[in-house]
């Protein structure tokens, strides 16, 4: 589970951010999450997985897929919701979950 | 058609409401899952949920059971063939034909009494095992592929009955990391792979048979859990080595109780605990 | 509200075997079932166990008028579970004889006095009470803002899969545990 100062630093981005876990992979819940600038839509929910999975060391999912940014967006169930993510392999999972979050943003802009 | 299922009564003296009243998730109805559909069908079951985002094309004729030419012209969503096959033989069948990529509606599968996954990735795979494990849903996987070995080629497959409270797909090592990152490197070249009619409906048969002794009392010991390995080169289908070692142990990854039910349910206005408390209707949260 | 509760075939043996450890006092034991929920498409309610936690042994009272009574203790370790964990409790108990078994009425008098407590810290969830017999169940379920209904169905996952159905109408009459002698 993720540890509750580095969820209390992800809060400062998103206040109601909550630790989740699902088949022994942790997981951030991110709701209302704004996107950068420019970004349609630009309010989604958000689901950070800090375990590797699928061959990615971390990855954000959203609750829609942006037409305009990123690649090979796919569909995922994940805690028994629809997700969408694309193809961004680059973020490491050893730093801080804020830091996590704040790279895959910026593969967004 | 009172006579219609006579021949399977030794099923059960209730075999035929029994399989009447149950529902079936099938996920993928292009190749394995077009066999997995008509022999439900065939067998009486009453509800389906079929779930298949694509329509049919040329290159599906080889292996997709009730396709038509004529399904490849009008481009006929796969879900609709699907239920033209299972109305053509149980016309009273009560069938959801959901096009639509089965991750965005989940939700479907829940009350479902067992769900057939026949899909084409490991990722999808083990979304829908974990997606089963949540609602308490016996998962029922049946895949092929063809492998070229020098100038030959070599078929295999497998049938897995994944039960809840039971081994898993990891547990199995059917699933595991290294498997799905391989996976995700291949991205794109998924569609064009081999796939051909007769270890499909083979695999299908199989684990339509898994199914049925879960429902009816045919015979005495039905089994919760199984792995079956196909060599379609020497013609088997024989149980996992793995499973015989791990049969008894206990499955450690979905201990938690996070991996079951839904984390974003709220009571609906109905179930309001004292006043004003409504289900968010906006973003999720988790309680 | 209809509401659906489900439970591994694994898990219901664990809990029969448990429930028929004696006791050194009490004629019968009982537990917690720790479950979660969500919604069906038809609308019902699913009720899922994921495990369970037996009354620890000395969090029973000496009360010969009941097969088993728990003192205080026990409500507050299960208050405090359900708490802690965000989740659905079940007390469960054992009758144990073969074919359909209900409630009977000490079960139902004393489940309405303590289940309705668990809303003091989890009210937007669902709590109840469940019998299980060797090869059947039943149950009650009270759901977040008062209503309380009997589980329409019941079904056991594994192999073989069963659902029981709840019958309508008046159960047979159970007849009382007997006084320890």
């Amino acid at each position: 589970m993720v540890a509750t100062d580095a969820l209390d630093e992800i809060r400062q981005i998103c206040p109601q951010a909550e630790a989740m876990e699902e088949a022994e992979r942790d997981y951030v819940f991110l709701p209302n999450l704004k996107l950068p600038p420019g970004r349609q839509p630009a309010v989604v929910d958000a689901l950070l997985c800090l375990s590797p999975r699928e061959g990615y060391p971390t990855r954000l999912f959203l609750s829609a897929p942006l037409p305009d940014r990123g690649q090979n967006w796919g569909q995922y169930h994940i805690l028994g919701r629809a997700w969408h993510s694309w193809s961004w392999t680059h973020v490491q999972g050893a730093q801080r979950p804020a830091q996590i979050l704040a790279q895959h943003l910026m593969a967004l802009r | 058609m009172e006579n219609r299922l006579a021949r399977q009564s030794f099923l059960g003296e209730h075999s035929a409401a029994v399989l009447a009243a149950v529902r079936v998730g099938i996920v993928g109805v292009g190749g394995g899952g077009s066999h997995v559909v008509q022999h439900l069908a065939h067998l009486g079951v009453g509800r389906f949920v079929v779930l298949d985002p694509d329509c049919v094309e040329d290159t599906n004729l080889n292996r997709m059971v009730g396709a038509t030419v004529e399904d490849v012209l009008r481009a006929t969503p796969k879900v609709e063939v699907a239920a033209r096959v299972i109305q053509a033989v149980n016309p009273n069948a009560d069938v959801l034909p959901v096009k639509s990529a089965w991750q965005e509606r989940g939700e479907l599968l829940r009350d479902c009494t067992a769900i057939f996954g026949c899909v084409d990735c490991f990722a999808a795979r083990e979304q829908l095992e974990t997606a089963a494990r949540r609602y308490l849903v016996p998962y029922l996987d049946i895949g092929m592929d063809v492998h070229p070995i020098g100038s030959e080629f070599s078929i295999s497959g497998q049938v897995i009955l994944s039960m809840p409270g039971e081994l898993c797909m990891r547990c199995l090592g059917v699933i595991n990391e290294a498997a799905l990152a391989r996976e995700a490197t291949q991205y794109g070249a998924a569609g064009g792979r081999p796939q051909v009619v007769w270890p499909n409906g083979l695999l299908a048969s199989a684990a339509v048979g898994l199914f049925v002794q879960l429902v009816t009392p045919w015979h005495a010991k039905p089994v919760a859990t199984e792995y079956l390995e196909y060599d379609g080169n020497r013609h088997t289908l024989t149980r996992s080595n793995r499973l015989v070692a791990m049969l008894g142990q206990v499955c450690p990854h979905f201990e938690s109780i996070e991996n079951t039910g839904d984390p974003f349910w709220l009571p609906t206005a109905e179930l309001a605990p004292g006043k004003g408390s409504l289900r968010n209707t906006g973003s999720l949260q988790p309680r | 509200m209809r509401v659906a509760f489900k439970i591994t075939r694994r898990l219901v043996a664990g809990v029969q075997a448990d429930l028929r450890r004696p006791h050194a006092f009490a004629a019968e034991r009982v537990g917690w079932l720790r479950c979660r929920v969500a919604d069906s498409p038809a609308g019902s309610l699913l009720v899922l166990a994921h495990d369970y936690f037996p009354v620890e042994d000395s969090d029973y009272v000496e009360d010969w008028s009941v097969g088993a009574r728990m003192g205080s203790a026990a409500i507050r370790k299960a208050l405090q579970l359900a708490y802690d964990t965000k989740t659905a409790l079940f007390h469960v108990h054992l009758h144990d004889h073969r074919g359909r078994t209900w409630l009977s009425p000490v079960d139902s008098r004393e489940a309405a006095k303590f289940v309705p407590d668990f809303w003091h810290v989890r009210p937007e969830m669902p709590h109840g009470t469940l019998v299980l017999s060797r090869d059947s169940a039943a149950g009650r379920c009270w759901l977040p803002g008062g209503q309380v209904v009997e589980i329409g169905e019941i079904i056991i996952v594994g192999a073989p899969v069963v659902r029981i159905l709840e019958e309508h109408g008046e159960p047979p009459r159970t007849p009382e545990l007997p006084r320890r002698t």
